[in-house]
């Protein structure tokens, strides 16, 4: 008890804002990113790119760069035969291309030389020799008839042809009483983030040992395809995440950097750095795949959604990746967050001669969802209906189990919706504003962690480990990745909160794996409900082994002990032991205690059975958005301004709503790049906007107010009822800019991005049209 | 990271010194700000063997008032520009298009000089080695075609520079100083319609200076430029106006355009608009006059036709706005 007699009390951790743990880092410079790691004696690797699309590889000789003096490693596809991948049935990927190059800008061969331009210069002494094949850059070429397949175990470039029905579609298409078909058309995207790709491998040829250092958001992953691909055993290899400048995706599977790295590490018995360009980053791709949604909608007359027809074709790229999960995801998603009994779905996902797309963020839901909101906006139209009625009829009437067996146990999208609506003034606004000017809703969910991990080993999902010692310090080990996300923060935080100690207490060793337990990784916004929940697991087990060594101490049962986080005391009377001295009555004779928390998911999320696949969209929590877009249009140029988003997210419970509001508005605004800047161009095959002036993210004059409104809807088993913070908030903003920009002006566009030349060709369509009607008349 | 090659620096201190330095080396290449030239360094675009800093040379870096004119120094700063009261007060578009280049840090580095020299722009060309090389080059640079208009023997790489137009409508004079001492000629002059090769100077030739006359001061004018984003881009399209009018009706009208041809342009074709009243159907007109001598080409991932109509948009809206 401290001096003017106020008892203490446990230190609040949850709902507290508090800065980010590895911030200050940061913001001095001195956290060390992979690139920074720079050994004097460190080889600089350089990667070797094809620059043709579609060829056999005849021949590479490499004899001149081998030559060069300064050069210590030349690697060609002949390195290994081994492949890369996400799922188990698609690891066709060589790190180096072997007798076939799939895309421009695959690796053809790499070099490790004492300087950059010594491998550069050797790079370009490389011969490769190919003959060309013809080469497909859209997903309807890839799939014509007739077209050589890009993979011969893949039929048609056909990577995954998903179809299924549940419910009852036709009789769901008779009950409605509009029945409405549109399509959409969302370009290719990238990530962006800010850190280039980089590796920094060490090989140990004494013995036999490799150490990488890679820009991952799955250490455990690179860790396995490293084995694979290099044919070394686990136990030989140690992979360490520094930190990372951002991820969104783009680094949720091994690289071919962090591969060739390490094997030109091993072929020149040394250590090399590879950093690679901004350009190289963008063809190693992994973004957001070029993709086509036909959605057919029967709604009755109150804007109750019957049945839907969805048909899309994605443009995968030269290699599966992440493509069967994208397209099951494309599928799956379009449950959960409406009531919906009947669908039919038809995706295809294809292969075609252009860089690999992969997971990006609000993974497989962002363009079906696109396609589904503005579907019901144009029906809405049609049938004299607000767009927020016909959200709130589709409403699901309960939690439990959707028609695709996805559980909901939690959902809070009405009070998002009653919240945007409100915070916008949409009801005094909509039809009352002033020419040009416009308002748009746009509403979107995401999983809370794949409930089925794609590596199945029988593990718990997460593992945490904690540490205690003497200096009363509590290290937290874990595998997961800080990838600027705030991970690290959150799981201080959680195991703060359950000790009820001041934080600055509660240190983390992250992503190294010599010292911490598997982590899948962080993607598909596992970390904090998984993690998170593991954390918390761990926390109680140790507080378990510090109250009874306080109650030994104070010769009490354990029940009789009272844990106010700095203080442990038997009795209100009790003057009560401090943290330290019950650290070190529990050190005794045991010395440093370490403990352990898993988390594992529950079977009823995994997402059923009722089509092959179903397990993608299965997860334990679902978290929902809406967003309102408010945009003003010059009507001569067709620039469009987003004057401000209102946007509300329930994540079950805000762990720290300064990181929830950060991702809030972090996801309005990638989602504004996609909706109306952004996109990739390619000039047969060759990746034209691979720099960030032609690939165009928004920049702070673009950035609207964004008003974040946390909803917490409890989740009864999220981490203090937390759920997903981090991607749901990110889908919302594309229909909800076309359907502004429809208000504001009358048509409505199905391309996206909405550049400005794509518009004003509408406009001035709509003009024609007016004209010759006008004229007719 | 792409490469930054080798290359000898030197920093000279006069002007003279520098023209003497530049003509040592067929390679060489004058460098103030860099921030388009570096870039173009790194990707094998530009391979000088020596560069010539201009940043020492105190001489070509003041705004000063001259006998009929104000006198710019050629490296002065974007961002000096942009807020040097003046100009703000005298010469309102060429403060406008200096305030629109880039971002702010490419304008605290950036000189007048360097943009007005800059090189024309195209997707075919600034891009890497490897890019360029796995798409056989280009007209403009080692290749044999133009992949913005194949077949065609000329290079329709965009000037896009946003101070030029700002300054012609000012009727700029450009100083530059050559191996035989200073001459100076419109600035408008020092353009050529080649994408290939858009600046008209003598070999080792450096601007010094640029002269904005007196009599056009404190007459209205403004810059806007198209672009996808709000900072950063380059013009899709970029118009500065000038003009005087009285009790409605225009006495004089200068336009002049950039980003839609290799060189920046005088519009030609006004002179039926002074004396007039602006109605809507003048403004229509002018418009109209605007598009027709724009003629951009595929040379940003933006099509050409939306660069034609909003540059004669933006040149409506300026007109119609200076004249209010």
């Amino acid at each position: 008890m401290d001096g003017d007699g106020v008892p203490p009390v446990p230190i609040p951790s949850i709902g507290q804002p508090l800065p980010m743990v590895d911030g200050p880092e940061k913001i001095a410079g001195k956290a060390q990113y992979t690139s920074d790691f720079y050994d004097p004696s460190a080889l600089t690797g350089v990667i070797k790119r094809s620059t043709v699309a579609h060829a056999r590889i005849l021949s590479v000789d490499t004899s001149a760069a081998e030559e060069l003096p300064g050069v210590h490693a030349v690697i060609t596809g002949s390195e290994t035969d081994e492949g890369h991948g996400v799922l188990p049935i698609a690891r066709t990927e060589l790190p180096i291309a072997y007798d076939r190059v799939r895309y421009r800008g695959e690796p053809v061969a790499a070099v490790a030389a004492d300087s950059v331009e010594i491998a550069a210069q050797a790079s370009d002494l490389i011969k490769v020799e190919y003959e060309e094949l013809p080469a497909y850059f859209t997903a309807a070429d890839a799939m014509a008839d007739g077209a050589v397949d890009l993979h011969e175990h893949r039929l048609g470039n056909i990577e995954r042809h998903v179809e299924f029905e549940i419910g009852d579609v036709d009789g769901g298409f008779a009950e409605a009483d509009l029945i409405h078909e549109t399509e959409y058309h969302c370009a290719e995207v990238c990530q962006v983030q800010t850190e280039p790709h980089a590796a920094y491998a060490e090989y140990d040829a004494e013995r036999g040992e490799l150490t990488v250092r890679a820009s991952t958001q799955v250490p455990y992953y690179v860790h396995l395809m490293l084995a694979k691909t290099l044919k070394m055993p686990k136990s030989k290899i140690r992979v360490i995440k520094p930190y990372l400048g951002g991820g969104f995706g783009c680094r949720t599977e091994a690289l071919n950097v962090e591969m060739i790295t390490a094997m030109l590490a091993r072929r020149a018995k040394g250590t090399v750095r590879t950093v690679i360009s901004r350009e190289d980053t963008f063809i190693t791709h992994r973004g957001r795949q070029e993709q086509t949604v036909r959605i057919r909608m029967g709604m009755t007359k109150e804007g109750r959604v019957t049945a839907i027809d969805c048909h899309t074709v994605q443009r995968g790229g030269a290699h599966s990746g992440y493509g069967i999960v994208t397209i099951l995801y494309a599928g799956s998603m379009l449950f959960a967050i409406y009531d919906l009994q009947n669908a039919r779905y038809d995706g295809k996902r294809v292969l075609t001669n252009t860089p690999p797309c992969g997971a990006f963020r609000g993974h497989g839901t962002v363009n079906t969802r696109h396609a589904f909101e503005n579907a019901l906006d144009e029906m809405a139209e049609k049938l004299g209906l607000d767009p927020f009625a016909v959200r709130r009829v589709n409403l699901i009437p309960e939690l439990g189990f959707t028609a695709t067996d996805q559980w909901i146990n939690s959902y809070g999208l009405p009070e998002c919706l009653d919240i945007v609506e409100k915070a916008s003034g949409w009801k005094d606004k909509i039809g009352n504003m002033p020419p040009g000017k416009g308002l748009g809703l746009g509403c979107s969910h995401y999983i809370s962690g794949a409930s089925k991990p794609v590596n199945w080993t029988g593990e718990p999902h997460a593992t945490i480990n904690l540490k205690l010692d003497f200096d009363g310090t509590v290290v937290i080990l874990t595998g997961a990745s800080e990838i600027g996300q705030g991970s690290n923060t959150i799981l201080v935080q959680c195991v703060a909160e359950v000790l009820g100690i001041d934080p600055s207490r509660v240190k983390v060793v992250d992503a190294d794996s010599r010292v911490t337990p598997k982590d899948n990784g962080s993607y598909s916004s596992r970390v904090t409900y998984m993690v998170g929940n593991a954390a918390i697991e761990a926390a109680n087990n140790l507080k378990g082994v510090l109250v009874e060594a306080a109650a030994r101490k104070f010769e009490v049962s354990p029940e009789d002990v009272e844990c106010l986080g700095e203080v442990y005391r038997a009795g209100t009377q009790d003057e009560g032991m401090t943290f330290e001295e019950v650290v070190m009555a529990a050190l005794e004779g045991t010395g440093t205690i370490t403990v352990k928390g898993n988390f594992d998911t529950l079977p009823e999320s995994w997402g059923g059975k009722k089509y092959r696949g179903a397990a993608i969209g299965g997860t334990m929590a679902f978290s929902y958005a809406a967003q309102v877009v408010e945009v003003t249009v010059d009507p001569d140029t067709a620039e469009i301004t987003v004057d401000k988003v209102w946007v509300a997210h329930d994540c079950g419970k805000a762990l720290n709503p300064l990181t929830v509001e950060g991702q809030i508005q972090g996801s309005v605004w990638m989602g504004m790049g996609q909706a109306m800047t952004e996109e990739t161009a390619y000039h047969d095959g060759l990746l034209i906007s691979g720099n960030m002036l032609d690939y165009r993210v928004p920049t702070f004059m673009d950035s609207p107010p964004i008003e974040a409104y946390i909803v917490e809807s409890n989740d009864p088993n999220g981490p203090f009822g937390a759920k997903e913070a981090g991607e749901a908030s990110l889908a919302g903003f594309l229909p909800a800019l076309t359907s502004a920009v429809a208000n504001a002006m009358g048509v409505r566009i199905h391309e996206l991005p909405v550049t400005p030349d794509r518009l004003l060709q509408l406009l001035e369509d709509k003009e024609r049209e007016m004209g010759a009607s006008t004229a007719a008349e | 990271m792409e490469n930054m090659p080798e290359f000898n620096l030197y920093r000279p201190e006069t002007a003279a010194e520098a023209v003497k330095l530049k003509a040592s080396d067929a390679t060489s290449r004058y460098l103030a700000g860099g921030t388009d030239m570096i870039v173009n360094v790194r990707r094998g675009i530009e391979t000088p063997r020596t560069m010539i800093d201009l940043t020492a040379i105190t001489e070509i870096a003041a705004i000063s008032v001259g006998d009929g004119d104000l006198r710019i120094g050629a490296g002065v700063k974007l961002s000096k520009l942009a807020t040097e009261e003046n100009i703000l007060r005298d010469y309102p578009a060429v403060a406008q298009a200096a305030a629109s280049v880039a971002g702010p840090t490419h304008r605290s580095y950036g000189t007048i000089g360097g943009n007005l020299c800059l090189d024309t722009r195209c997707l075919f060309y600034n891009q890497s080695q490897w890019w360029r090389e796995s798409n056989n080059f280009c007209l403009k640079h080692k290749g044999e075609i133009c992949h913005v208009a194949p077949g065609g023997k000329r290079c329709f790489a965009a000037f896009s520079g946003d101070v030029a137009p700002a300054m012609m409508v000012y009727g700029a004079q450009a100083d530059l100083e050559g191996p035989g001492g200073v001459r100076t000629v419109a600035l408008a002059d020092i353009y050529r319609n080649d994408g290939m090769d858009h600046l008209a100077l003598e070999p080792n030739e450096l601007l010094v200076s640029i002269r904005l006359p007196n009599p056009a001061a404190g007459t209205v004018s403004g810059y806007e430029k198209s672009r996808i984003r709000g900072s950063i881009d380059f013009p899709l399209a970029g118009c500065a106006v000038r003009l005087t009018a009285k009790d409605g009706k225009l006495l004089e009208l200068d336009i002049a355009l950039t980003a839609v041809n290799p060189y920046p342009q005088m519009v030609t074709g006004l002179d039926g608009f002074t004396g007039k009243a602006l109605d809507d159907q003048a403004l229509d007109a002018i418009r109209e006059v605007v598009r027709k001598q724009a003629k951009p080409m595929r040379t940003t991932t933006i099509r050409p036709w939306y660069r034609r109509r909003v540059v004669g948009a933006l040149a409506r809206k300026l007109v119609a706005r200076l004249s209010a």
